[in-house]
């Protein structure tokens, strides 16, 4: 059995490399499909970086100016020199990593004792998290003001991560994901004497790694573009998270909109490289064959 | 020793004690599991939510100090035209996102879940649309969907079809709104596919492909049960976010052409925020609530019975 | 072990986050907002702002002049984002009990904000110090700043009304160019023959997301043609009136001529006024710094019905009462900040309009006027602001009605007089509702 399953995971691990060739053409037929969902996904992106590198005066066109004159790079750097954009990026890092460690830890204990573990209440806990979801910010946010600042937390990065420490769609999700894992290697740990802790860590969270870069990426995401909350929270302007900071350019009317895109897309580079980052646990194929044991 | 490995050698044993089993047992396992994850959640959202309950039975415009009046905002909420409209517009449009949200990510996950050459750049392309801020992705639908200079129209034009209204139009307005919010998060959608998709052992898929089964029936018997959880999970979701619709409409069309486009959270926000009565729209939050609950414990009981989880 | 070692650095991960903090917050906590005022006589006031760009920078320069010149007080100006998000901001701030000690706040909401009680009443300090020159401020101004004889703000912006035009579209049209004489059936037949749809040229511009902005150069319209918004005793809409069916029926036909580029609120209109598409525009000196330097164009005062009045959009200074001293010094810092010589200096480092109608008379006027072209004609303009919207808590409520009814007929959905007595009939129901 066990020279079986470890034939399995080789054959299965070489799935990452190249494929074998097969009959082959030059452009597989999907390319038609994907490159013009592609090129319509990336549009905005394309055009902010095209209003980017225009002047301000060609920015102030409309209908836009498509093909600018030049290509003025030197937009980012007087962008970056308006600003703070240093702090503005740490703010934002502090605030986005710690965010998305908080919410791993949490959401993978508690998801795992809802998918897995039978205790008192469980399901309507899991309900009343989830209910959580349900109420819009625009009503909670003056309630969540006055409990960061009993914590004596306002205008600090403080106050910006601890209501989002821990969220329930975290739980939600992480809660799908390890049900949907083959039961029979936890019982076999938990006979072998394993504390639950020792699976949820040893076996389950090893298995989980799409479903934990996907919740890490979104969380991060969520931190990093997240405006409303820093808006009401901080007051001063070295504390200011990225979004916040951006707002600082935008002029209430469009002197310069080209800077603001430079700023914009300035802003999105951390979020790719935390993309292609974490894409390569969520896309990792994951061999469990042990199940054959 | 285990109590398994005592019963086998068949001696008497004794019983662990009863603070043993209380530490053993999966009550107590369970909640210390949750209490990290209760306790925030308690704190920074049910508290929040409970102030924003009593605020609800005021009248109150959070500047000068508010006073109760019972249930006046609900039954005032009963008679008023705009919030039934209100919840028309959330409906008609969380009716189309979260189908064509949730089937068109099931399809270009599919599509993403090859070993094709580029294919990490089509996945990066598919993501930037989630992380772009909702108002540069405003700002560029506005000028996209422009009546008079958008490149939409500039395309119907020269296909020599008429000029639309779009964003402008009382009856297209919504449906633009679907269409942008759609391309935003498509991403997310997939991307939570795609890490599904990956749980999927490849000896099943295989054993399909063995018994001579054509790929669309293995995907259909094989992936999209196991798909299941990850579908539930994307149905629910979506619906919670779709019924809470702001951001987007905030940034383009706040609220109109002719209230075309106000939905339920952007006609809390006009009530609290515009009109200094916060505690009508706080009422507005609940019975927002209370609908996306009852629609979501229905969504669950469905999935329970009809989602296939392999334990 | 691994398992024990992610827990510790994911901990250290979280508490660094807070702790960290924690120490610039007590470190803020001693500069900025909870600056619990004095500490042997000196005193830190905090200003909330929304301004960026050039203003972003005077208001900088200017605190600090200030500062350096009243060695007792330090003012902190602080950015609180957009000037949108300002309300929420500053509500959770009151509702929390630390408010800044001054903040910028839209005019509209002057009705609403003087309802909190720790907002500070400055009609004592107005009338304790006749150097204050009170009426010296714009009337326009002054009226948003009162709330039943309780002035709750410092005028902290004005602006008004022109007419924009593109001189080479009226030479290409034929057109003379307009005058102070100008009359609405100038302006009417100007915007339709200025009005192309080949070249997709529009005669006139206007703001339709039926917000205040689409309701505002209504208003405008109304009182040009000798109407009123409400009843003299405030309790009945009177906008339905004959002048304002002349106002509805003007915007009815110029719709239908597609002479007007509806602006879906985006504020794109300046924009398609610099590739040459728009003739004409209603617009303030806020537009200045986007359209200089594209088309050719002319500032002149709004065509007449009956008389060529404006409309004004100030927004105040409020303080928040943050103990004596801190109000004190705040209302010290308003009135250094709003003197004629500040003021002057204010409008020539960013393109505001001057607050108090004593500035012209200052010899570094000139100065001002010639470094932002058109800017004269607004200034000059604001003498014909002469009525002001009601400041009511009601009138948000208003807006949104009478915004709806411009927006109907504008896209062609509703014609005047069924627009106007229907919006006439809701306002009615908001004013007589029991608050």
């Amino acid at each position: 059995m066990a020279s079986t399953s470890t034939a399995t995971v080789d054959r299965l691990v070489r799935l990452d490399a190249p494929e074998e060739p097969r009959r082959r053409l030059p452009l597989s037929p999907w390319h038609l499909f994907l490159g013009p969902v592609a090129v319509i996904m990336l549009l905005p992106l394309i055009w902010m970086v095209i209003l980017s590198l225009e002047t301000s005066s060609e920015a102030q066109s409309f209908p836009p100016v498509v093909l600018p004159t030049g290509l003025h790079f030197h937009n980012y750097v007087t962008t970056w020199n308006s600003e703070p954009f240093g702090n503005f990026f740490l703010n934002s890092a502090i605030y986005s990593l710690t965010t998305v460690a908080g919410n791993l830890l949490f959401c993978s204990l508690a998801g795992y004792a809802f998918a897995r573990l039978k205790f008192w209440g469980r399901d309507v806990l899991f309900i009343v998290l989830l209910a959580t979801l349900m109420v819009p910010f625009q009503v909670l946010l003056i309630p969540t003001f006055l409990i960061v600042k009993h914590l004596g937390l306002v205008d600090s990065v403080g106050g910006l991560i601890m209501p989002n420490l821990c969220s329930a769609f975290g739980i939600f999700m992480l809660r799908q994901f390890f049900r949907t894992l083959p039961i029979e290697l936890e019982e076999a740990a938990r006979i072998d004497g394993t504390s639950r802790l020792g699976i949820l860590f040893k076996i389950v969270l090893p298995l989980s790694l799409p479903a934990l870069a996907t919740l890490g990426i979104i969380q991060f995401m969520w931190s990093w573009n997240d405006f409303l909350w820093p808006l009401i929270i901080i007051d001063t302007a070295s504390h200011d998270p990225l979004q916040l900071g951006l707002s600082a350019l935008q002029g209430a009317h469009r002197s310069h909109w080209n800077l603001v895109m430079a700023g914009t897309v300035m802003s999105q580079i951390p979020m790719i490289v935390a993309f292609l980052i974490a894409q390569r646990w969520f896309i990792r194929s994951i061999a469990f064959t042990g199940i054959k044991q | 020793m285990t109590a398994r490995a005592e019963v086998t050698r068949g001696v008497d044993y004794r019983r662990p004690s009863l603070w043993q089993r209380i530490i053993a047992s999966e009550h107590l396992a369970g909640w210390a599991f949750v209490a990290p994850a209760v306790i925030l959640i308690a704190v920074f959202a049910l508290i929040p939510i409970g102030w924003s309950l009593l605020l609800s039975f005021q009248a109150n415009n959070l500047l000068a100090p508010g006073h109760y009046i019972g249930l006046a905002n609900y039954k005032a909420l009963s008679k008023d035209p705009q919030f039934r409209a209100a919840i028309g517009h959330t409906i008609v449009y969380t009716v189309i996102f979260v189908p064509v949200s949730v089937l068109g990510a099931l399809g270009l996950a599919v599509a993403l879940n090859r070993k094709l050459r580029g294919i990490r750049f089509y996945r990066l392309a598919v993501f930037i649309p989630l992380v772009t801020s909702t108002v540069a992705t405003g700002i560029v639908f506005l000028w996209l969907l422009d009546p008079t200079f958008g490149l939409v129209n500039y395309a119907l034009h020269a296909l020599g079809l008429p000029q639309q209204g779009f964003l402008q139009n009382p009856n297209q307005a919504l449906y633009c709104i679907v269409v942008m919010t759609v391309w935003g998060w498509l991403g997310f959608d997939v991307i939570v596919y795609l890490a599904a998709l990956q749980g999927i052992p490849q000896d099943l898929l295989e054993a399909s492909e063995i018994d001579g089964a054509s790929k669309w029936a293995t995907f259909r018997s094989v992936v999209l049960p196991l798909l299941g959880p990850a579908t539930l999970f994307l149905v629910v979701w979506s619906t919670i976010n779709a019924l809470q619709l702001f951001d987007e409409i905030y940034v383009t069309t706040r609220g109109g052409p002719l209230g075309a486009t106000t939905v339920l959270v952007f006609y809390l926000y006009q009530q609290a925020f515009q009109f200094f009565n916060a505690g009508y729209g706080a009422a507005i939050a609940y019975v927002l609530f209370v609908g996306i609950l009852i629609i979501t414990l229905f969504q669950l009981w469905v999935g329970r019975k009809r989602v296939y989880y392999t334990s | 072990m691994k398992r024990i070692c992610l827990l510790i650095v994911t901990s250290a991960l979280i508490v660094a986050g807070c702790g960290g903090s924690g120490s610039s917050s007590s470190a803020s906590s001693t500069g900025s907002a909870s600056a619990s005022g004095s500490s042997g006589g000196h005193v830190n006031i905090t200003l909330w702002h929304g301004y960026t760009d050039v203003e972003g920078t005077a208001i900088k320069a200017l605190a600090t002049q200030f500062n350096a010149t009243h060695p007792n007080i330090t003012v902190t100006p602080q950015f609180y984002g957009n000037s949108d998000y300002a309300l929420q901001k500053v509500l959770a701030a009151v509702a929390g009990g630390k408010p800044p000690d001054i903040s910028y706040l839209y005019g509209s909401w002057a009705a609403n904000i003087a309802t909190n009680p720790t907002t500070v009443n400055l009609a004592p300090y107005i009338q304790k110090d006749p150097s204050w020159n009170w009426n010296d401020f714009w009337l326009a101004a002054r009226n948003v700043t009162t709330v039943n004889g309780k002035i709750i703000g410092v005028p902290a912006l004005i602006d008004n009304l022109a007419l924009v035009y593109n001189k080479k579209l009226f030479a290409e049209a034929g057109i003379p160019l307009p005058t102070t004489d100008w009359t609405w059936t100038d302006f009417e037949n100007a915007a339709l023959k200025l009005t192309d749809p080949s070249k997709k040229q529009f005669g006139w511009a206007y703001v339709n997301d039926a917000s205040e902005d689409t309701v505002w150069r209504f208003w405008a319209m109304l009182w040009q043609a000798g109407g009123s918004i409400l009843s003299p005793d405030g309790k009945q809409a009177a906008f339905n009136s004959a002048a304002g069916l002349k106002a509805m029926t003007l915007l009815q036909t110029l719709a239908k001529h597609n002479a007007i580029y509806l602006d879906d609120g985006s504020d794109v209109y300046p924009g398609v006024f610099n590739s040459g598409h728009i003739g004409m525009l209603w617009t303030g000196p806020w537009d200045l710094s986007q359209i200089t330097g594209h088309q050719p164009y002319g500032v002149t005062i709004l065509p007449a019905d009956q008389n060529h009045q404006t409309i004004s959009g100030p927004d105040n200074w409020v303080v928040f009462n943050n103990g004596s001293a801190r109000v004190n010094a705040a209302v010290t810092f308003l009135k250094w900040f709003t003197s004629p010589a500040i003021d002057l200096k204010w409008a020539t480092m960013t393109g505001d309009l001057p607050l108090r109608a004593s500035v012209a008379k200052l010899p570094g006027y000139n100065a001002f006027v010639q470094k932002y072209p058109g800017i004269g004609e607004w200034a000059a303009n604001l003498a014909n602001a002469t009525q002001s919207r009601p400041v009511t808590t009601t009138y948000p409520k208003i807006s949104t009605v009478v915004g709806q009814a411009v927006q109907s007929v504008l896209l062609g959905k509703a014609d005047p007089q069924q627009a106007l007595s229907q919006a006439a009939q809701q306002v009615n129901g908001i004013l007589s509702a029991p608050s």
